[in-house]
């Protein structure tokens, strides 16, 4: 762009489609003032657009840490390791998070390793999502006049090559689960109706799972992956006396739990087409018993916030179940998708073995059955069917790991998602809408309502181009 | 590379305001109120506690001072009450008064002595101590030795007395303090008739512009000074005249053109540090008979443990009475297996139940002090947060006396003794004493029960530590 104009050349880059990428060139001007700024920039700081995309990931970054700190207030995130995420925020979190059988060739798709050998040859691609949610809550302890809450998260950041034709790599960090929870109990002394002071518990913190997956393709219809996972994160529970009449913190007690160990998730893919128009595709994974390794401290502070204990508690190993899922996908005609999951977790063969703080609650198998539907907008450009957007509707059920007052907590809803790859840029977007219901108000337990819109940042590109040049 | 140089200024933009956006939503965060829920899950996970041990052993002794300042306080203090707490108690006012500064011109043809007076006033905020309904008798006597402080003496005690003259005239009245009225129709005066002789005495000196009247010096060495005495028969009140109001007057009446008009010469209140309140408290028969009394004046003032008094150890500085508090096995908390640390410490002193009333009313302020095992009170203690000096925070309740508390935050001091071992350690405590001024203005006792009585009617010091049991 030549100085003081408001035009430029721009390059274009088609986006990739459901099939292999096509990278074509085209010359076009443009008149973008707001652009100005931005572009003097660039030009005065000498910055070059690799150095901005890692300038924008540190920005990412530092958004991270700001909003993994947030969360909603999880009232079942209490038990156990809190809230499991299963989610994905991905391609087909708009599928009610359905893909352990899905393919793609431009987006990474967690839900089964082994469909990283979908990704294009050579290509390159990387994602990260943020998700919002508003929840209102409802039951017969929930203050009617302060029941909703919301939220910003940042939940992932993957990074995806295929590296050769029959091996696709990835590695990435996702949310395994999170913790963010308070209540407040009147403290009375023991054997009296006295009331000195409340308790306050408050817990947050996540658990999080760094992963390197690799998949390997056989027989141009077989896929097989591994993924290892370092799961790593820390659970810190506070419990905090405050005085009844000001609400001044007497003392407080903190019990931060840090959590690590590798965790292997096996996939498998078998796909292929039928017909002419049917393409067909069956998935599975399988995950071993793990045990995370589990160094916890107590620290206790007193009202001047001096600290008066700091201990270092005997090392532990809180158990993970053993896994498994199967899913299938069938697409008609490159546009029309279906598919579905099935996914248990054996928590009730861990569960006599775990230690996990608290009482009056237990583990119980976790299962979830998905269903999904896509509609792909795909254009021919030369001799590829090159993707535009699409439209994406799923619906789930689960029966999750906590079983409390009597009560199996399920998890159900539906899900809605749109994405649109950029046609002058190798970025893709998403947004996905979910609504689900979370518990019951039976039993004295709580039921939440939640609304989650997730925005998915794609950026795909050809690397390994041999020096070929496009301008 | 430089495919993505053009295109991506676009995205990176709106990725740039998105992040921007990010940063200010993620500060729009609420959270729901969830009541208890989860309470009943919370396992005992080791979380520190407060524990309260409201159990502590106190022993209170009762410390008693000979004698304390009573100059120059602005009150004279006079009446005779009999306590059922403390016995009979007896207040006399010393004090010396100047003669007229001007002295008039009288003649014989036209001045007549009338009489002379001593005019003593009680407004509403003086101090008054007792049962008011009843009369009392006040006389006036003058000191007929040397008006002179011993030596090495620098101020008047409240065990020092100057032999005194008879009578030179008395009144009874009653006086109502709260509005205040006499029943001398006088407002509030209380006006005592004294000797004629006296008064024709001094009458003839300023007549004669005598040297005695003129020169003060000599006046003084002549006159020395009066003392109020409350009457002979027992009283029941005793009451705070005002000091620098007093006056002895000597009326004459003088003929002005054939009418006959009273005037005076008044004789004013005179050098205030020479005025004091000599008081006796006869304890025989009491349940501080058997108080512990000094043997010599080097002595450390003396306690009495409560036992030998009624079970209550007794505030009332005008006596010389404070009460030492001691907390002898303090530390037997801060080595309980779960104690980490002090949150903070509370001391409630509840009054005899029975021992106050609307007429034997509670000292409004007690402070509270630190003392050693010489039993000197030292400096105040102050609450765990600072602020001023704490005086108890007394809410009277004479419906529900046991209501009627004087709580302390003694966090600081506790914190300072819980962990002391050292040898002495246990004679260091608390000392509650009423502040000064009050404390020789106002004859206002306060009587604690010790720990022989029930919980809810005795002195309580309840320590909150943090707790955390080493098991966990």
């Amino acid at each position: 762009m030549k100085p003081g104009t408001d035009t430029f050349k721009e390059q274009l880059i088609l986006p990739q489609g459901s099939d292999s990428p096509v990278r074509k060139q085209y010359s076009i001007t443009l008149r973008i003032p707001m652009l100005r700024i931005h572009t003097l920039l660039i030009r005065t700081l000498r910055i070059p657009a690799l150095r901005m995309s890692a300038l924008f990931l540190l920005l990412l970054a530092v958004a991270s840490t700001r909003t993994f700190a947030q969360g909603n207030n999880a009232p079942y995130s209490q038990f156990g390791l809190g809230d499991l995420d299963n989610g994905y925020y991905n391609r087909t979190t708009g599928l009610a998070n359905t893909g352990i059988a899905y393919r793609s060739n431009r987006f990474l798709i967690n839900n089964n390793p082994a469909s990283f050998t979908g990704l294009s040859d050579q290509y390159f691609t990387m994602e990260t999502a943020i998700r919002g949610q508003y929840s209102s809550y409802a039951g017969s302890q929930v203050n009617v006049a302060s029941t909703d809450a919301a939220d910003i998260t940042f939940r992932k950041l993957v990074l995806g090559i295929k590296l050769s034709h029959h091996w696709g790599s990835s590695i990435g960090l996702l949310p395994y689960s999170t913790q963010n929870y308070e209540f407040q109990v009147p403290y009375n002394i023991a054997g009296t109706t006295l009331q000195i002071a409340d308790h306050y518990y408050q817990g947050h913190g996540s658990v999080n799972r760094a992963y390197w997956a690799n998949a390997f393709e056989f027989f141009h219809h077989l896929s097989i992956g591994v993924d290892a996972s370092y799961i790593f994160g820390q659970l810190n529970q506070n419990d905090i006396i405050q005085a009844t009449s000001t609400g001044a913190t007497l003392v407080s007690t903190t019990n931060n739990t840090s959590l690590q160990n590798l965790y292997v998730t096996y996939g498998a893919q078998l796909y292929g087409r039928v017909g002419r128009n049917w393409n067909y595709s069956i998935g599975g994974t399988y995950s071993g018993k793990g045990s995370l390794l589990a160094a916890s401290t107590k620290q206790v502070l007193n009202n001047d916030s001096i600290m008066l204990q700091n201990i270092q508690n005997q090392e532990g190993y809180l158990d993970l179940p053993e896994a498994w899922g199967v899913g299938i996908a069938l697409t008609n005609k490159q546009k029309y998708t279906f598919v579905a999951d099935y996914r248990y977790q054996n928590w009730n063969g861990v569960a006599s073995q775990n230690a996990y703080p608290g009482q009056a609650y237990s583990l119980a198998s976790a299962q979830r059955g998905s269903i999904g539907f896509e509609i792909s907008k795909k254009k021919a450009f030369y001799n590829t069917m090159v993707e535009l957007n699409y439209l994406q509707a799923g619906l789930f059920y689960e029966n999750s790991y906590l079983q409390i007052n009597g009560q199996q907590i399920k998890d159900y809803g539906v899900s809605f998602g749109f994405g649109a790859n950029g046609l002058k840029s190798p970025l893709s977007y998403s947004v996905i809408f979910q609504y689900g219901i979370k518990g019951t108000t039976k039993n004295d337990l709580i039921r939440q309502n939640y609304a989650d819109v997730t925005f998915i940042i794609n950026f795909g590109q050809i690397w390994y181009t041999k020096g070929k040049k496009f301008d | 590379m430089t495919i993505i140089h053009h295109y991506l200024r676009k995205e990176l933009l709106i990725l740039s305001s998105f992040i921007g956006a990010l940063f200010f939503l993620a500060a729009c965060e609420k959270q729901p109120d969830v009541g208890t829920f989860g309470s009943g899950q919370v396992s005992d996970n080791g979380s520190a506690n407060i524990v309260v041990v409201d159990s502590s052993t106190i022993n209170m002794t009762t410390v008693y001072v000979d004698s304390t300042s009573t100059s120059a306080t602005g009150f004279m203090m006079v009446g005779n009450y009999t306590d059922a707490y403390m016995g009979q108690i007896n207040s006399q006012a010393y004090l010396q008064i100047r003669p007229p500064a001007g002295l008039p011109i009288l003649d014989p043809q036209r001045d007549v002595y009338d009489s002379i007076g001593m005019d003593l006033f009680f407004v509403r905020s003086n101090p008054y101590y007792g049962d008011t309904t009843v009369p009392e008798t006040y006389e006036v006597h003058q000191v007929t030795s040397l008006y002179q402080l011993p030596p090495f003496e620098y101020a008047w005690y409240s065990n020092q007395a100057l032999p005194i003259g008879g009578s030179l005239g008395s009144t009874t009245v009653s006086i109502a303090p709260n509005l205040p009225y006499t029943s001398q129709n006088a407002g509030d005066t209380v006006k005592i008739r004294l000797d004629d002789n006296l008064g024709r005495q001094l009458y003839n000196m300023v007549y004669n512009k005598s040297d005695t009247i003129t020169n003060l010096a000599t006046f003084l060495d002549w006159f020395k000074g009066l003392c109020i005495t409350p009457g002979g028969t027992p009283g029941s009140a005793i009451y705070g005249f005002s000091a620098d109001s007093s006056v002895m007057k000597i009326y004459y009446r003088e003929n002005v053109n054939g009418a006959s008009v009273t005037k005076s010469l008044d004789f004013t209140f005179f050098n205030p540090s020479a005025q004091w309140n000599y008081v006796t408290n006869d304890r025989s028969g009491s349940p501080i008979a058997a108080l512990v009394t000094p043997t010599s004046r080097t002595q450390p003032p003396p306690e009495t443990p409560s036992s030998l008094t009624g079970h209550a150890s007794y505030v009332d500085n005008a006596l010389g009475l404070t009460t030492k508090l001691t907390f002898p096995y303090l530390s037997a908390i801060s080595q309980r297996p779960d104690y980490i640390g002090l949150l903070r410490a509370q001391l409630t002193v509840i009054p005899l139940a029975g021992s106050f009333s609307t007429t034997w009313t509670l000292p409004p302020q007690v402070g509270i002090y630190s003392t050693d095992l010489h039993n000197q009170l030292l400096v105040p203690i102050s609450a765990a947060n600072g602020g001023p000096v704490q005086m108890g925070n007394l809410t009277p309740d004479y419906l529900q006396p046991l209501l009627s508390t004087y709580t302390y935050d003694v966090t600081n001091f506790i914190a300072s003794q819980i962990g002391n071992t050292s040898s002495g350690s246990n004679q260091v405590g608390l000392m509650l004493s009423v502040p000064p001024p009050t404390n020789v203005n106002s004859y206002r006792r306060l009587a604690i029960a010790d720990q022989s009585f029930p919980t809810q009617q005795r002195i309580v010091l309840s320590v909150y530590y943090i707790s955390l049991y080493p098991h966990q």
